[in-house]
């Protein structure tokens, strides 16, 4: 008990790894504590799915940043600052009023960091990568999302190099509202097509 | 007793997504885990696309595995392949 008074909490053996990992690639001077805990505030704090909103909301207000956004996710995301890891390969597709498109990665967890952050659980189970392709229009009703029967479900599969991001429609009687307030509408989880807005 | 013992969530009907504000990690390691990716990748002047193939072959050995100890066990290959462990 003594022993390991320090330690509160019991550790997993892949708790164990990660600390054993650590501290070899710390001290052969691969990886910096410091820079870690900055990795780790970034992607908690500066990243996620307010960039995303950003992204969306330009879209909407400015014709020409939508077009070029939908021939070119990654470079009109970049225009706006966001880019990185996860990041390369953007592609937005657009939701209409005959067309739902929701994203899953049906072989890990690929997702656009840099607009939309690290992927909640539920993205990364295996339910949800396996019954996205097989029955979305299931899946999109008993997450909340129930799609009319006359709109197509389009899944897209991130499982190549591509990232997709989904360019929700813009809500109605929002005409006269400012970006910001436009950016404050978007979820995350109308990005991933899980979610309408 | 169990509680860094973390087993992914799955699918239980009261996660499912309704807001925007989910956690991404349930412990301190997973986000150290994915910290220390991010920069032995960078380190190694790799393609991020190199871990993710490591991840998805981690994932496809063994589905039933929780995520983030496929990620470790990906991160594991990654350094080996490199010869940084």
């Amino acid at each position: 008990m003594s022993e390991d008074h320090h330690h509160l909490l019991p550790t997993t053996p892949v708790e164990e790894r990660v600390n054993v990992l650590e501290a070899l690639l710390t001290e052969n001077g691969i990886i910096d504590p410091m820079a870690m805990d900055e990795v780790i505030a970034y992607y908690e704090h500066e990243v996620g799915p307010m960039n995303g909103a950003k992204v969306v909301a330009r879209a909407w207000i400015d014709p020409s940043y939508c077009a070029r956004l939908l021939a070119d996710g990654t470079a009109a995301i970049a225009e706006l600052g966001f880019g990185g890891p996860e990041g390369s390969h953007m592609v937005v597709v657009q939701n209409t009023p005959v067309v739902h498109n929701v994203v899953v990665c049906t072989l890990c967890s690929c997702y656009p960091w840099p607009v939309l952050g690290l992927p909640p659980n539920w993205y990364k189970s295996p339910p949800y990568r396996s019954r996205m392709v097989r029955e979305p229009r299931v899946l999109l009703a008993e997450m909340g999302c129930p799609i009319p029967d006359d709109v197509e479900i389009r899944v897209w599969d991130s499982s190549a190099e591509v990232r997709y991001l989904v360019l929700p429609m813009r809500p109605e009687s929002t005409e006269a509202w400012s970006e910001d307030a436009l950016a404050g509408l978007v979820t995350r989880d109308a990005m991933i097509g899980v979610a309408r807005l | 007793m169990s509680a860094t013992k973390v087993v992914d969530a799955g699918f239980a009907e009261p996660s499912l997504p309704r807001s925007n504000g989910a956690l991404s990690f349930d412990a301190p390691w997973q986000a150290r885990a994915m910290a220390m990716t991010v920069l032995a990748v960078e380190h190694t002047g790799r393609e991020w696309e190199d871990f993710r193939r490591q991840l998805i072959a981690a994932i496809s050995s063994d589905p039933s595995r929780p995520y983030w100890d496929s990620w470790v066990a990906a991160l594991d290959c990654l350094l080996g392949e490199a010869g940084l462990i």
